[in-house]
């Protein structure tokens, strides 16, 4: 067995230099992405209050409180908190915009303040009628210029695509809140 | 245990060229963490020349270069290139403390910067200023009396704009046509200038719509003559309505209890209303006459063509509140008159060159209309409240698609729900459908009686 302690030494010396040159290769590749300063205090959570608006049958948009945990620290976030609670409905009896197990799948914020969000696509002819349109697009658009300050506009997205209109409502644009369809 | 030894050994030999790609650009060569198909977007980004910041707030990224901006998000599958919001062809992830994407994501967030990445991981990637100019195709197709230009070839969709007797598609970087255009129809040929395509009308022609289309990345523009069939230059002695019958063809619309089409009620309404207006001397005209497919666009076109007085669109609601019934009449919200929406409903209608005179003047005509249109809306609803019984449910605005680009007072129409299980019922009755067609025809009347008189023609 003597004949392989050289063989044994060389390929822990090839072992070695490899995990050396990945050790390298990672550090120099490494971006200039926000890096968390090690000693930071955890802050502690603050809990906020959001405004969202859900349907109802007299086809105005009605408030609903709504209370998380966590006040959202950035505004892309916050719009995805108001999202996802508005996605898992209303807890006060209104009827739920999304009628699909919608998810967000992304959100950007633009330097302009409209918010970008892209839902999971509903199923064909799921969206029918302009109330229907109505009510699931300004749900989201009033819940989240309401609830996240910065936001002026918001804009749909359904499976990653820009869709003009579900028949009725223009989407193709970023859309401004409408108060007047708020119930009094 | 060698063999074992030998192994890992191999292995970690292999692995560790995977570990970065060679990126060789005009200048330098440089290597770029690597994983698989996946490349650091941003360290690329950076081998351009571009500057690349991070904002804490959006959570994204924003990559600047020579008068061009893209902004991504990790975990995003879009990007905004100039404004614009653009898919990208895969995710952007965070990995290992990198942002990675594959390399058609990095070609799609370079390409507005005006770079090419042309190569694949394994054997290296070349960064190349995008100086070619990409090809485009125009195929023109005559469909009845309209003209319709399809360009496609670069992948990403150009903005059009109103140009002097005709159309410019701006896209992001050079073009350059696939092969020469014939007339055809109203478009009279085509010219290219650095990275714009100006589609040149026929005289007498005009843009009727445009709109981009995707998979693969398209833009259509379809010409109707000016005057097609000679109607708008008659002389009329009275008011014209175009009455919309919401939907049609492919397009059902909601549905209701007992299989009722929105598209069938609608045609109905639409008819029984035409008739009545005609009894009272008005001059009808329907975006569809059966059960045909026609662009939400392609109705309010129709109107501008024929300079109708007013445009009804009816359709028939559904919602997922229960209990929801009755009519609810919508006109253009105020939305519509800001500077984005102008500009785009000009280019669906006006045949105008782009001036910012034309623009304000597009605006303010539209502003104008706003009032005639919430009046035009009042008219109908308050009747439809008597149909369906209901006390008050005054008119809403919201920027509909078959209403922007409207040159007259214009309003949409929910008749009644489908969706609930009496009024469903109810609308789809030929009595019912009467006494609606009732209410419509006598608000159109009402509006056109107290409508103000055409402004008289200047003298020169």
């Amino acid at each position: 067995m003597r004949w392989l302690r050289p063989l044994v030494a060389a390929i822990l010396l090839l072992v070695g230099l490899a995990a050396a040159a990945v050790l390298v290769s990672r550090s120099r590749g490494r971006s200039t992405a926000p890096v968390e300063v090690p000693g930071t205090p955890e802050p502690t959570p603050v809990p906020a209050s959001m405004t969202l608006f859900f349907p109802g049958p007299d086809l105005a948009l009605h408030r609903e409180r709504r209370l998380v945990a966590e006040r959202p620290p950035t505004t892309q976030r916050c719009a995805a908190v108001v999202l996802e609670e508005l996605l898992a409905g209303s807890q006060e009896g209104w009827a739920s915009p999304f009628t699909w197990p919608a998810s967000v799948d992304a959100v950007f914020v633009t330097s302009a303040g409209n918010v970008v969000a892209d839902i999971s696509p509903p199923p064909a002819g799921q969206v029918q009628g302009t109330a229907s349109e109505v009510g699931l697009i300004y749900s989201a658009v009033n819940s989240l210029v309401a609830s996240c300050p910065g936001v002026a506009r918001v804009q749909l997205l359904f499976g990653g695509r820009q869709v003009e209109s579900f028949g009725h409502l223009d989407l193709s644009r970023p859309l401004a809140p409408r108060p007047d369809l708020v119930a009094p | 245990m060698p063999i074992r030894w030998l192994t890992a050994f191999l292995a970690a030999v292999v692995a560790a060229p995977l570990m970065a790609v060679t990126v060789v650009t005009p200048s330098r060569t440089a290597e770029v963490f690597s994983r698989a198909d996946l490349v650091d977007l941003l360290e690329i980004l950076r081998l351009t020349g571009a500057e690349v910041e991070f904002a804490p707030a959006a959570g994204s990224y924003t990559a600047r270069r020579a008068g061009h901006e893209v902004q991504f998000t990790p975990g995003g599958s879009l990007a905004v290139v100039d404004g614009r919001l653009q898919p990208l062809p895969g995710p952007i992830r965070s990995l290992e403390g990198h942002t990675v994407g594959n390399l058609a994501v990095a070609s799609a967030l370079l390409a507005p910067l005006g770079w090419s990445l042309q190569g694949d991981v394994g054997s290296g990637l070349t960064l190349a200023q995008a100086g070619d100019a990409a090809p485009v195709t125009l195929v023109v197709v005559r469909e009845g009396g309209a003209t319709v230009v399809v360009a496609s070839g670069p992948p990403a969709l150009p903005r059009a704009r109103p140009a002097s007797g005709g159309l410019a598609l701006l896209y992001q970087s050079p073009v350059r046509l696939a092969a020469p255009v014939a007339p055809e129809g109203g478009l009279g040929g085509a010219s290219i200038d650095g990275n714009t395509l100006t589609l040149q009308l026929v005289p007498g022609w005009e843009v009727a719509a445009s709109y981009p289309l995707d998979d693969p990345p398209r833009f259509v523009v379809r010409l109707a003559s000016a005057f097609p069939t000679g109607e708008a230059e008659v002389q009329r002695s009275g008011p014209l309505v175009v009455i919309d019958p919401g939907h049609g063809g492919e397009d059902q619309g909601a549905q209701g209890a007992g299989a009722v089409l929105e598209k069938s009620v609608t045609l109905a309404v639409a008819r029984l209303t035409a008739e009545r207006l005609r009894a009272a001397g008005i001059e009808v005209r329907l975006t569809r006459e059966g059960d045909e497919t026609v662009a939400l666009r392609d109705r309010t076109a129709l109107a501008n063509r024929l300079r109708a007085d007013a445009f009804v669109s009816i359709h028939a609601n559904a919602s997922p509140a229960r209990g929801a019934r009755g009519a609810e009449t919508y006109y253009m919200s105020a939305d519509a008159s800001d500077p984005q929406a102008a500009a785009a409903a000009e280019r669906e209608n006006a045949p105008a060159e782009t001036t910012t005179l034309g623009l304000i003047l597009w605006d303010l005509a539209h502003v104008a209309n706003l009032n005639a249109s919430a009046r035009l809306a009042r008219e109908i609803q308050d009747r439809l409240n008597v149909v369906h019984g209901i006390a008050a449910r005054g008119v809403k605005q919201a920027p509909f698609v078959v209403l922007t680009g409207a040159t007259m007072p214009a309003a949409l129409v929910e008749i009644g729900f489908l969706s609930h299980p009496e009024e469903g019922q109810l609308v789809s009755q030929p009595d019912t459908q009467g006494r609606i067609a009732d209410a419509l025809a006598a608000g159109i009347l009402a509006f056109l009686r107290n409508a103000p008189p055409p402004a008289p023609a200047e003298q020169p």
